[in-house]
């Protein structure tokens, strides 16, 4: 009787199972990608890039979000843009030159170019530009890039001067932000821009869902010829592992991750790129008070540190170790004239020289929530310094709380995700130049490092600057001002439908590729 | 009767107040303002002036007390405030939301009470039987595994064996699309049902077994009532009370356990706005959301306290 009650529980388990298999596997039928039906590049399907994040707000002065950033820059242009090899190339600008010993910047403008509106891009556009970027009402987060800008003044209707107030050549570096897109002098006087985007990119604005959706129709009138592809549209999935689902349920085209475990365990058919995010991971420290007041202190910190086992600790080993310039023309070679590697023998007669032969403690703040392998980095990190009786206490705060007390340098050392960007003088000026607006949270002043920053600012030939960036980087490592630790992948991850599209590593022009993206 | 349910409501008023009070405080005392949760560490680049500017947009710095009467009386008055993160009226970016939690939840329960009374009532008439063995193990599992690990094993599953996920479509609704709307609704209200129906299976099977030991379902039996009578009419009905309490007060937590679940599901519901608007420190829209959580909870209880009344006449008097 018994083996009986067994048997039916066996059975009815199974057609259990067998109804629920039917009822998935039809749907599946309906949705499988081996159907053949082809959805072509003109087709009104759209091409859906799917991420965790949300495009927060529209107005590009004003943005901070990544991909409000990359959903943007396809919507807008700026005067100068990045590509690819993060080398300067024109984009609303055709050319541009320093006169008046480098104070004065010249730019041509581009021709025919229309906004979205139909209203045509000339110089005037340009004025009220950068007149909003600047204006305090607009809260340009990016306006220090253009700080040293005294007028601008429109020359014709195709050439504009930027009058600067010393010589500053990292300006065209800033000019390729998005947060600088040139707008609509019209949009600007109205004040539509923050409600509806009005730009010259290969896309135009069609509909906004705040948490959910953002869709970008083709342009046709784009200067540099219509995109393939008729309509975009980027879906928040909240999670990465719900990205990878939508991907082979074909209902996403392109996912971009930022999980290795997810990017990696995508079946082969689908094409994993891989780029460098344009930001790094450093353990920032301060100087002013307690034990990292002493720079041979900070150097022991500098020289027990494994940062190869941090990689690949926090993020698989999916990136590479990195110096204070990650990446671009004048990365950091090495990258840490102080200790490359870790060299415990070096660190014991750094804390020797400190007179603290026993180590000393220090608490380091983390924030999952902000980047969520920063606990892991920081427990690879406390384990190493312990080999040489360095004790790191970990403070994980919450976002809001880590951002509070990193404004107000209310830390002894911070795990922190930076920005990057391959000019030095705009990574840098703003932490450690004169008057640098985050000064404080940067934790270290030197004149030497000031001195270095002015002259790569103002440098003309690239030698000069690679001369000069070089001396930068290794005043950074010598005085462990900071630790600088890595650079960790970023993913798109495409449909095996998807053909002709390569991310970039510039942020806002990642996914300019999508001009000449096809779907078959 | 009326003049209970007249209590209830006043007493439900009152309740909700002290909410709005508690939400209200609690997300003052975070760290942080809409400047700062909307720039991040890029605050720090802004000049005085540029911040200034930013925190009368915002209201940063505004009393709290003004706040918080300002925000009731606008409440009250049907107007919940404009979003600080996309600027668009705060009853635009919930009402969608809410329609979609709504339905979620709706289903998830018929689901978890199909499931919670099906088997409580199955494993109760016949127990230790196999069909008791089978529901015994549901609950195990509804009650051990969290909803999110069921939720992303079911979405991998489906999505790597079948291609199959209908939610990552992007939502569309039953007016829009019945057929592709219940798939979507589906799998994520499955998910919450099994958490749901393991806890209603428990209390169902406990107090159907209850009853069934007392003297009136002896002599029903002895007077030859059929099974089926007995079951429903006797067993059922008499064992409604303590079920009728299970259900409501998971549907109560329902509607705040759609958190988790819309975002493994892709799902645009209240929980997702609530998280993304939490981490904007977008206050109106936490407010308000917060306020509908708590809300659908009282209104549940109420709800509840009524049906009291009509299953058992003798709770009528008190």
């Amino acid at each position: 009787m018994g083996r009986l009650r067994k048997l039916r529980a066996v059975a009815a388990t199974a057609l259990a199972g067998g109804i629920a298999a039917t009822l998935t596997g039809g749907a599946a039928a309906l949705a499988s990608p081996s159907a053949k039906s082809v959805v072509h590049a003109s087709s009104s399907a759209p091409f859906v890039i799917a991420d965790t994040s949300s495009v927060q707000k529209l107005d590009p002065d004003v943005i901070t979000n990544f991909l409000d950033f990359q959903a943007l820059g396809l919507i807008y242009d700026t005067l100068v843009q990045e590509n690819a090899k993060l080398q300067l190339v024109p984009d609303l600008a055709t050319s541009w030159s320093f006169s008046d010993g480098n104070k004065v910047l010249t730019f041509q403008l581009r021709k025919g170019v229309k906004f979205d509106d139909g209203s045509t891009f000339t110089s005037r556009d340009v004025v009220a530009s950068m007149k909003r970027v600047v204006a305090p009402k607009t809260g340009d987060a990016s306006a220090s890039f253009v700080a040293s800008v005294r007028s601008v003044v429109p020359e014709g209707p195709y050439k504009v001067k930027f009058v600067l107030s010393h010589p500053d050549v990292s300006i065209l570096e800033g000019l390729t932000s998005v947060n600088l897109a040139m707008l609509p002098a019209k949009a600007i006087a109205n004040g539509s821009i923050a409600k509806h985007p009005d730009g010259t990119g290969p896309f135009k604005f069609s509909s906004w869902s705040p948490g959910n959706s953002f869709v970008m129709k083709a342009n046709p009138a784009y200067w540099g010829g219509k995109p393939t592809l008729s309509t975009v549209k980027i879906e928040t999935i909240p999670s990465e592992q719900s990205i990878a689902s939508a991907l082979q349920a074909n209902s996403v085209q392109l996912g971009l991750l930022t999980e290795p475990q997810v990017a990696n365990h995508l079946p082969s058919a689908y094409k994993v790129q891989k780029v460098l995010s344009l930001s790094y991971r450093a353990l920032m420290l301060q100087d002013r008070t307690g034990p990292l007041a002493n720079v041979n202190a900070r150097r022991a910190i500098a020289c027990a540190t494994n940062r190869k086992q941090i990689l690949g600790a926090s993020v698989f080993g999916q990136g590479v170790v990195v110096g204070p310039v990650p990446l671009g023309p004048f990365a950091s070679k090495p990258v840490s004239s102080l200790c490359p590697t870790q060299d415990l023998a070096m660190a014991k007669s750094f804390l020797k020289k400190a007179g603290m032969v026993n180590g000393f403690s220090f608490t380091a703040i983390t924030s999952t929530d902000l980047d969520p392998t920063s606990a892991a980095q920081a427990v690879a990190m406390q384990s190493q310094l312990a080999q040489v009786g360095i004790h790191m206490n970990i403070q994980n705060l919450a976002g809001d709380a880590y951002i509070q007390d990193w404004l107000k340098g209310n830390f002894q050392a911070a795990f922190a995700e930076n920005g990057a960007n391959p000019d030095p003088y705009v990574m840098y000026g703003r932490y450690f130049g004169a008057g640098a607006n985050l000064g404080v949270p940067a934790g270290y002043s030197s004149a030497a490092l000031q001195k270095l920053l002015l002259q790569g600012d103002e440098a003309a030939s690239t030698a000069n600057q690679a001369k000069i960036w070089a001396a930068l980087s290794a005043n950074l490592t010598n005085n462990a001002v900071w630790i600088w630790l890595f650079d960790a992948f970023n993913y798109a991850a495409l449909a095996p439908s998807v053909h002709g599209f390569s991310i970039s590593p510039v942020t806002g022009t990642s996914l300019q590729a999508l001009r000449s993206t096809t779907v078959s | 009767m009326l003049l209970g349910i007249v209590r209830r409501m006043l007493s439900m008023a009152l309740t909700l107040f002290g909410v709005s009070v508690v939400i209200f405080v609690v997300l003052r005392l975070l760290p942080g303002n809409a400047v700062t949760a909307s720039l991040g560490v890029s605050a720090g680049l802004l000049t005085h002036a540029q911040l200034a500017a930013l925190n009368h947009f915002y209201g940063v710095g505004q009393p709290a007390i003004e706040q918080f009467f300002s925000w009731l009386g606008s409440t009250l008055s049907g107007n919940l405030g404009v979003s600080l993160a996309s600027r668009e009226p705060v009853s635009t970016l919930v009402g969608q939301p809410l329609l979609v939690t709504l339905e979620l939840a709706a289903v998830a329960m018929v689901l978890g009470v199909l499931i919670g009374v099906g088997f409580g009532m199955v494993g109760a008439i016949r127990p230790g039987r196999w069909p008791d063995d089978v529901g015994q193990g549901v609950s195990v599992v509804g009650l051990a595994i969290p909803s999110f690990v069921i939720g992303t094993g079911l979405v991998t599953f489906l999505s790597s064996t079948f291609h199959y996920f209908p939610s990552s479509q992007g939502y569309v609704s039953f007016l829009q699309d019945p057929w592709l709307n219940l798939q979507q609704i589906f799998f994520p209200a499955l998910t919450l049902s099994l958490g749901i129906g393991a806890a209603i299976m428990r209390t169902t099977r406990a107090a159907v077994l209850e009853v069934s030991g007392l003297n009136f379902t002896r002599t029903a039996r002895g007077k030859g009532v059929s099974t089926q009578a007995l079951v429903w009419r006797h067993l059922f009905l008499n064992a409604l009370v303590p079920i009728v309490t299970m259900s409501g007060i998971q549907l109560g937590y329902l509607l705040g356990g759609t958190v988790i679940v819309e975002q493994i599901f892709v799902l645009p519901g209240l929980g997702r706005l609530l998280v993304s608007s939490i981490n904007n420190r977008d206050f109106p829209v936490v407010q308000s959301v917060t306020l509908i959580f708590a809300t659908g909870f009282v209104v549940v209880n109420m709800l509840v306290d009524v049906l009291y009344t009509i299953i058992d006449p003798r709770t009528r008097s008190r």
